[in-house]
């Protein structure tokens, strides 16, 4: 080994251990905040307390399981690999379930959905949907990571992230000033389709588990056939 | 190897992510009545920012037609901009925990220029489709919304559009 190798080696190490420095007495402050904000938020506000709690797991998750969305739909294209779609389709499977059961108790027996107030994320979906979904999906990738990884990698210092969510900012500004020209093209004239209306909740939730497992073995199959990584 | 190892030390593997956040939205969903959400968060962090410079965005056809706000809300002081903090907090705590925290700096002009661009993109988007991968995916696919599904499908497209340009001009 050359001599030029062995300080590169050294170098390296030095790195490593400088890294390794502990921060745990700034985890412990943050923690703490974190606590007595949730404190202030039980005495204020019981619904921001829920939030909260749920954000900071949400974050700590997402950090710890290196979760990213934007993964999800470029690794199984760029390099054939699926595992985090497969735990994305994981957590469909179960929120299915759940999201099913709170419905449920919203709308009781009553025959009518009233579908612009029941629990959950329903909205218009028509060509503006996949012009959005487009346009989103281009920039997630040419920008390395999405909302939600946008957050976490705020929390871990990337100064790059920071921009992307000043991006981020003004992209929703300008969607939202230009919003009227696609309400009045497409979205207004666009239906809200909320598929237990015309199925009824227990068969969208069983067919749509049926479809999520069907779907994660297909998944699977691809990963295996596909994935770079493996060979 | 010890619980501070297992937690704190080594990553955890995708499938106990997926788990975790499939119950933490599905607890938000039962005790707030939302489901997460994040971008509608941004959005109303710019329009105080404009607010601040004298811009009237509520004026905004956008804002008149909907309201994503809970009652009471305003611009700033709203369930999105707990929500967001508490993820940034959560993701700051547990590197620190882990000692991983560093700054980590722009490598070239070429990435500031797609990261500000890729942003501008995603935010765009999140009008047209109602939300992010997690709002207008991630919580809209167990809400039985077909937007979901569509959404999933055409962010793939998005994804594969992306792939070829980060191979032709980025990596």
């Amino acid at each position: 080994m050359s001599s030029s190798k062995i300080e590169e080696l050294k170098k390296r190490r030095q790195k490593e251990n400088k890294a390794k420095s502990s921060q745990i007495p700034y985890a412990a402050i943050f923690t703490v905040v974190a606590i007595v904000i949730y404190g202030v938020f039980l005495k204020i506000n019981l619904k921001y307390s829920t939030f909260w709690i749920i954000g900071l797991l949400i974050g700590f998750t997402i950090q710890r399981s290196r979760f990213c969305f934007t993964a999800s739909f470029r690794d199984p294209i760029l390099v054939g690999n699926t595992s985090v779609l497969k735990a994305i389709i994981i957590a469909f499977i179960i929120m299915t379930i759940g999201f099913a059961l709170v419905q449920y108790i919203f709308v009781g027996d009553s025959e009518i959905f009233d579908i612009y107030n029941i629990p959950g994320q329903i909205h218009p979906v028509g060509i503006h949907t996949a012009i959005g979904a487009i346009i989103f999906g281009i920039g997630m990738v040419i920008s390395g990571g999405c909302a939600s990884g946008t957050l976490m990698r705020i929390g871990e210092g990337f100064i790059l992230q920071i921009v992307v969510l000043v991006g981020f900012i003004v992209g929703t500004l300008l969607g939202a000033r230009q919003y009227e020209f696609w309400d009045k093209l497409f979205i207004s004239k666009s239906p809200t389709v909320y598929i237990p209306q015309y199925i009824g909740l227990p068969i969208a939730m069983i067919g749509q588990i049926v479809i999520l497992i069907l779907l994660y073995f297909f998944v699977d199959w691809y990963d295996r056939k596909n994935n770079l990584m493996m060979m | 190897m010890s619980l501070y190892n297992r937690i704190i030390k080594k990553p955890w593997p995708y499938w106990v992510g997926g788990i975790l956040l499939g119950i933490f939205n599905v607890i938000l969903l039962t005790t707030t009545g939302q489901s997460w959400t994040i971008t509608t968060g941004f959005l109303y962090f710019g329009a105080h920012i404009l607010n601040i410079f004298g811009l009237q965005p509520s004026d905004w056809y956008y804002f008149r037609q909907n309201t994503w706000l809970l009652p009471g809300e305003t611009f700033i002081r709203n369930y999105y901009t707990v929500l967001n903090l508490a993820v940034i907090l959560g993701s700051l705590i547990a590197v620190l925990w882990a000692s991983e925290f560093k700054w980590k700096k722009i490598k070239n002009k070429k990435q500031l220029f797609f990261g500000f661009l890729g942003g501008i993109l995603m935010g765009y988007g999140t009008r047209l489709s109602f939300g992010c991968n997690i709002g207008a995916y991630f919580s809209a696919i167990p809400s039985f919304s077909l937007h979901g599904w569509v959404t999933a499908v055409f962010m793939l497209v998005g994804a594969w559009i992306g792939c070829k340009v980060l191979l032709k001009y980025i990596l």
